[in-house]
């Protein structure tokens, strides 16, 4: 509980020094809105532009979108700070992070939070009062107990992922553009359900980057769908487990990179 | 906690890192790109030492000696390659937070503080996070206050603070929990004489009244003689002396320079044993003399009763002389002009 206290401690004076610089602040809000403003687009997009994608209705494919709105808004919220990791070791700053009696992750998760990002859930619920809607969801009481539980799932997921990439940093130094590929492009791929793709790449999205687990699986739970794709009934309540199996092994690559790091010169 | 004598306990540690060369050019970083050259470089190269609870060690070495390589394995920063090291009892990589807690770490490089906050709100956070209570914090606060005149700057941001100033407070900022040992990496670089001296002044008095052990690596050499009783060397990642900073110009000066003036030029000092004639300049002779096999007091006797002699001196290479000779050469020959330039 102690240790939650310093962090919060640590994470309201990074907040403090960023308002330090006010003009840079406020163009951050601009650029946060105007990022946001794109992403209703693409909800409206689905809405309007389709009408049905391999036996997946509209109404479904906003649901789908929902889920993964929820999970990387979470993830954005958590992690954001995991973006820029690569700076920190390129400049040595990581160095100080290692002589303070704290965890070095909890140290860098509560560096920076893009508290703005929760702007990122507005969009998650938006798109979930219209995919329940249209997607015709019967919300039972297991439905909405387990609705959490899916989403910590793909939290837990992308999270996961983000911090394998970030270890990455360890050995490579710059890894920025990794980064964004992964993070950023990739979750283009679960905007639809990911029974369009050949039969390769849905392998890959389930058991190799298993991204697939954060929507389009739970979804069929949700939605009452029967299996499409490799969809196996069992995989429709894997969420949790993949995002915990993704979570343990990021969490041991970061600690194999701390162990690994090199520091800078002098 | 083990609560013995020793503070710093280091046997066989070694230190090696993989570099990757590219080559040269554009053509030569696309080859490196599919085509790797690994070399393994050697940092530390199993050395070993101890260090006492109450020891100003200074630990030196040209650049790339392996200097902050070895701090940064007894801060936990990096993890040794082979060989053991104990930090207040705790393996440092080991036991990161607990070892964080027991040492201060002083980069002179590089601040511990929060670039945009002012100096206060570093220290308060650096309280949290180090776990200090308010009244230990406050006292220990209005200590390092008297010592290095922190008052002033506490409402400044680190950022405006000039180099001496921000020292001063990255200084104080690695004592806020009062640690019993203490890493300093080039504290004073880059700093003005006055401010030189009020940090060597803070350090001496840290080490006598609180009993703080001190690991300080400086390219400064007045720093090792005005701060520290024991001296490491440190040279291609292995230690070559480690002792008495006293001691260092007895095992590595076997000569001594005499300056000798005479009322008028044209004196030619010959026909002493041990003693070899470097420089005349004017009235001016510069002799060496072997140190081991004859005593200054018979060379210095022979010359006064040979020659009118109006002036005479002894020079003590400095301990920075010896260093640079140890580097250079490895054959220690104080030259006359060196040693006029460093009086």
């Amino acid at each position: 509980m102690e240790s939650i206290k310093i962090y919060l401690t640590l994470f309201t004076t990074s907040m403090k020094a960023r308002m330090e610089y006010k003009a840079s602040f406020l163009f951050y809000i601009f650029a946060i809105l105007t990022f946001y403003a794109g992403q209703f687009g693409l909800l409206f997009i689905l809405l309007n532009r389709f009408h049905e994608i391999k036996g997946w209705s509209v109404g479904e494919m906003v649901f789908l979108y929902s889920l993964q709105a929820f999970a990387f808004g979470f993830t954005n919220l958590i992690f954001s700070q995991l973006v820029n990791f690569d700076k920190m070791i390129v400049d040595g700053e990581f160095d100080r992070v290692l002589v303070r009696p704290l965890s070095p992750l909890g140290q860098v998760i509560f560096s920076k939070f893009e508290v703005s990002t929760a702007a990122h859930l507005i969009i998650g619920s938006t798109a979930l009062y219209f995919g329940s809607r249209y997607g015709n969801i019967d919300w039972t009481f297991y439905k909405v107990v387990l609705f959490p539980v899916i989403i910590t799932g793909g939290v837990l997921i992308a999270g996961g992922i983000r911090l394998m990439v970030t270890a990455v940093a360890f050995w490579t130094l710059r890894n920025r553009s990794l980064v964004h590929t992964v993070i950023f492009s990739s979750k283009e791929f679960i905007n639809y359900p990911v029974n369009i793709y050949n039969v390769g790449m849905q392998f890959f999205l389930t058991f190799i980057f298993p991204i697939a687990f954060i929507n389009f699986y739970p979804a069929h739970f949700f939605l009452d769908r029967s299996g499409t794709g490799l969809l196996h009934p069992l995989l429709e309540m894997g969420t949790p487990i993949v995002g915990l199996i993704v979570t343990t092994v990021s969490i041991f690559s970061w600690k194999a990179g701390v162990n690994h790091y090199q520091s800078t010169g002098s | 906690m083990q609560q013995g004598n020793i503070a710093i306990e280091v046997k066989g540690l070694s230190k090696d890192f993989d570099v990757s060369e590219s080559g040269k050019g554009f053509s030569g970083k696309l080859k490196a790109l599919f085509h790797r050259r690994r070399k393994i470089i050697t940092a530390v190269d199993a050395i070993d030492f101890e260090i006492n609870r109450g020891e100003f060690v200074g630990y030196v070495g040209e650049n790339g000696a392996g200097k902050s390589t070895t701090i940064k394995m007894l801060t936990g920063i990096l993890v040794p390659t082979s060989g053991s090291a104990e930090v207040n009892g705790i393996i440092p990589f080991k036991e990161r937070k607990k070892n964080a807690a027991k040492i201060g770490v002083v980069f002179g490089q590089r601040t511990q503080l929060w670039w945009d906050l002012p100096v206060r709100e570093s220290f308060d956070l650096l309280r949290v996070i180090f776990r200090v209570s308010q009244p230990d914090f406050n006292s220990q606060i209005k200590k390092l206050d008297k010592a290095l005149g922190l008052d002033p700057l506490m409402n400044m941001p680190v950022r405006k603070l000039s180099l001496g100033q921000r020292m001063r407070c990255d200084i104080a900022a690695s004592l806020i929990h009062n640690p019993p040992v203490l890493f300093l990496d080039e504290p004073t670089i880059g700093l003005d004489v006055l401010a030189k001296e009020s940090i060597r002044n803070f350090l001496t008095e840290i080490n006598r009244d609180e009993g703080t052990t001190i690991i300080l690596t400086t390219h400064d050499m007045n720093d090792i003689e005005q701060l520290c009783k024991r001296l490491i060397i440190l040279e291609e990642g292995k230690i070559m002396y480690d002792g008495e900073t006293e001691l260092l110009k007895q095992k590595f000066i076997h000569e001594k320079v005499i300056e000798v003036e005479f009322h008028d030029d044209g004196n030619v000092i010959q026909g002493i044993p041990g003693v070899t004639v470097v420089r005349e300049q004017g009235c001016k002779t510069w002799l060496t003399f072997d140190n081991d096999n004859y005593g200054i007091g018979d060379v210095i006797g022979t010359i006064a009763s040979r020659y009118e002699i109006k002036d005479i001196s002894v020079n003590e290479p400095s301990v920075e002389s010896i260093i640079r000779n140890i580097y250079n050469t490895r054959v220690t020959r104080a030259t006359p002009s060196e040693e006029s330039r460093n009086k």
